[in-house]
């Protein structure tokens, strides 16, 4: 059988929660949310970890390009959790106590995709990585001297 | 619900850590500084040591008589942390730069370090993020950094130069200069000449247009970039199919640090394989830049003249590695470069005449070269679907690693693999950031050995040989003391006899070495820095020991101070 829902899917199969058929969530299963990029030129967007699911929410955060991030990360679940984010000079580390907000402002080359995770016990293995994509294109100095060439 | 508790903002991780954020100043080091690094060997001042590329320091504490009480002086783990680019081929490549004291190197994943190079202690960290999803062929790897001008300078996993402020690791400048879309990534060690910065691309196995590139060692901004694949019409575009678009992919980048002679103001880059690799049928021709040294004018990046090694190349021979810059007894200005194709050769690198060819490894099937350089292929895939068997394999009778030379001895030092493969032509269409081989491969799980061979690249003559279970996928280093140091894929680090091969001292560091050791001096005692860490590309060179221990520590060693 197959299905083009994936939600439905995941759900069937128990692979949308904690403690189901897997033992954690598993990983990239969340929403796909997209940042908001601001008159400053700053992408905004925010994440939150719901009660009792070790995920965040939405789990795949998808940015035009590279640039300025600017994160908001609430944690409502009943439990402490942090934040290690991927950043140009040294990842940045958010401590997020139960029932907390905080921020994380990112400088981010595109195109490409980081992962970042809460880095207690194994919070990263059972659901809370989430993901930063970033698409566009290098900028044309960095591009080949070539006629365009076929992708995927 | 109660308002939320304030979290506060997110903080640089190295805040959590007991790294200082600041180095010691050292003295200006320049251009004029860097030619004449021979004259301060208690620095390690640029990649290759010297410019010439031949890795020998004149330091002598550590020699044939007290080499047998070396010990560890100190170790630092670089350490991983969260998901990752190339989760599983991380490895330790860098050969360490020491400037007065300041050990300024690079690991795995974006990351540069200056470390108090008595102690080992952090200095300053600086980790540029790495995409996870960046197209890596041969594992998350760099092989090191260039230091001048007051500044650090690195080329990152997705191709952007960075220049760093040497006393405290903070960026100065960031250039993006290649295409991660089009399969392209850095991983070469900055060569610092003159008021500029040199790389080249990395991505051999992604269907690129290779290059090198100069960039103001100050500003950032491009001074040139030379493409190694012609375009219609300029010089070499007739060694390329005339009705087709092979040399819009055609490879030959230059993913190794290229050797500089300061009198001719010549580059001299290896370059690296065509593309596809192992299917020829699309790219008839010998394929130019492919698998040549290319002597490259500094000042304009326009190439002087070229030696192909491998014309039209089926086996993956790149050439990339060192072209080794040492002068005859009767004066004339030679390099020496040993080939993936297992063959030796000795150029006139004022014309690139070729001087002298011959094999350095046991095992040769894929062809032959006459001592007057004639090519003749003999074992290639070229029937689709037919599996053909051909030493050395793609890692090739050397790998990117160095030899080095002793002007004492006036011998170089080659790292020997003796490693086979069977490739299976398969024929694909082009598409950016895809693989484009051409071909199944793989590599040999048995009958390998390796050796390190003292070679006199006058007379063509091997002189010794130190005979190893394992293939050396490490650098050489050859030292004043009469030594010449070697890491193994087993995790050895030994010292050789350099007059006769004789195996003086060792030590187990854990993990395979993969990497460029350098050796420097500070208040008196000399050190020799290993890199270890085993995972980038081991499937290429040695899949025997895939199941091998990664790692990515650095070990500094030295005499016991009482």
């Amino acid at each position: 059988m197959t299905s083009t829902d994936r939600s439905a899917d995941l759900a069937a199969a128990g692979l949308d929660g904690q403690n189901k058929t897997a033992l954690g969530r598993l990983l990239g299963t969340g929403s796909i949310g997209h940042a908001e990029k601001g008159s400053d030129g700053v992408m905004r967007a925010t994440v939150r970890i719901p009660e009792d699911e070790l995920i965040w929410e939405p789990s795949i955060l998808v940015f035009p390009e590279g640039g300025e991030v600017e994160l908001t990360l609430i944690n409502d679940d009943k439990n402490t959790h942090c934040a290690v984010l991927p950043h140009n000079g040294d990842p940045k580390i958010i401590w997020l106590v139960n029932h907390s907000k905080g921020t994380a402002r990112l400088s981010l080359s595109g195109p490409g995709t980081y992962y970042y995770g809460s880095t207690t016990g194994n919070d990263e293995g059972r659901g809370l990585t989430g993901a930063l994509v970033f698409g566009g294109e290098v900028p044309d100095h960095a591009k080949q001297d070539r006629p365009p060439q076929p992708r995927p | 619900m109660t308002d939320y508790v304030d979290a506060g903002e997110a903080v640089p991780h190295k805040t959590l850590s007991a790294t200082r954020g600041q180095a010691p100043a050292t003295s200006e080091v320049n251009y004029e500084r860097i030619r004449n690094a021979r004259s301060e060997p208690q620095n390690w001042l640029t990649y290759y040591g010297t410019y010439d590329g031949q890795r020998h320091s004149g330091l002598d504490q550590i020699n044939k008589d007290t080499v047998k009480r070396l010990t560890p002086a100190w170790v630092f783990q670089a350490g991983m942390n969260g998901l990752h680019s190339g989760a599983s081929t991380y490895s330790f490549e860098a050969s360490p730069l020491v400037v007065e004291g300041v050990m300024y190197v690079s690991g795995p994943d974006g990351k540069v370090w200056a470390i108090d190079a008595v102690t080992g202690e952090e200095l300053w960290r600086y980790k540029y993020a790495s995409p996870y999803d960046v197209s890596l062929c041969c594992g998350n790897v760099n092989r090191g950094v260039a230091v001048g001008h007051g500044k650090v300078y690195m080329y990152t996993l997705n191709a952007h130069l960075i220049a760093l402020d040497a006393q405290t690791g903070d960026l100065v400048w960031d250039v993006v200069n290649g295409d991660v879309r089009a399969g392209e990534s850095g991983t070469v060690a900055p060569l610092l000449v003159k008021d500029m910065v040199v790389v080249g691309s990395s991505g051999g196995e992604f269907g690129l247009r290779g290059h090198m590139d100069a960039f103001d060692a100050q500003s950032g901004e491009r001074r040139w970039r030379n493409y190694t694949i012609p375009k219609p019409g300029e010089p070499g575009a007739e060694t390329w199919p005339d009705d087709g678009e092979a040399w819009q992919r055609g490879g030959a980048n230059c993913w190794v640090t290229c050797t500089y002679d300061p009198d001719l103001e010549l580059l001299y880059q290896g370059t690296g394989n065509p593309a596809p690799d192992f299917d020829g049928g699309v790219r008839e021709g010998d394929n130019l830049y492919t698998d040549s040294v290319i002597a490259v004018d500094v000042n304009t990046g326009t190439i002087q003249w070229h030696y192909q090694f491998t014309p039209h190349d089926l086996w993956d021979y790149d050439s990339t590695m060192e072209n080794l810059l040492f002068d005859a007894p009767d004066g004339r200005k030679l390099l020496a470069h040993a080939d993936k194709n297992g063959y030796f050769f000795v150029i006139d690198r004022t014309n690139g005449e070729l001087v002298r060819v011959f094999p350095f490894v046991d095992r040769i099937t894929w062809g032959e070269i006459t001592p007057d350089g004639k090519v003749t292929p003999k074992v290639y895939p070229d029937e689709e679907g037919v599996p053909v068997h051909f030493w050395p394999g793609p890692a090739g009778g050397k790998e990117w690693t160095h030899m080095c030379f002793n002007p004492s001895t006036g011998l170089i030092y080659v790292p020997v693999q003796e490693v086979g493969a069977t490739a299976t032509r398969r024929r694909r269409e082009f598409k950016e950031s895809i693989p484009y081989w051409g071909a199944g491969v793989a590599v040999d799980l048995d009958d390998f050995y390796g050796y390190v061979a003292a070679i006199d690249p006058v007379s063509g003559e091997e002189k010794w040989r130190w005979n190893n279970e394992y293939p050396m996928c490490a650098s050489t280093l050859s030292t004043s003391g009469g030594l010449v140091f070697q890491g193994t894929p087993t995790g050895e680090f030994v010292a050789l006899d350099a007059d006769t091969g004789e195996k003086l001292w060792s030590f187990q560091c854990g993990s395979g070495h993969h990497s460029s050791p350098s050796t420097y001096e500070v208040n008196g005692r000399q050190y020799v820095a290993a890199p270890t860490g085993w995972g980038g590309w081991v499937e290429g060179f040695l899949p025997g020991l895939l199941g091998a221990a990664a790692g990515d520590a650095l070990f500094v060693f030295a005499l016991p101070e009482s």
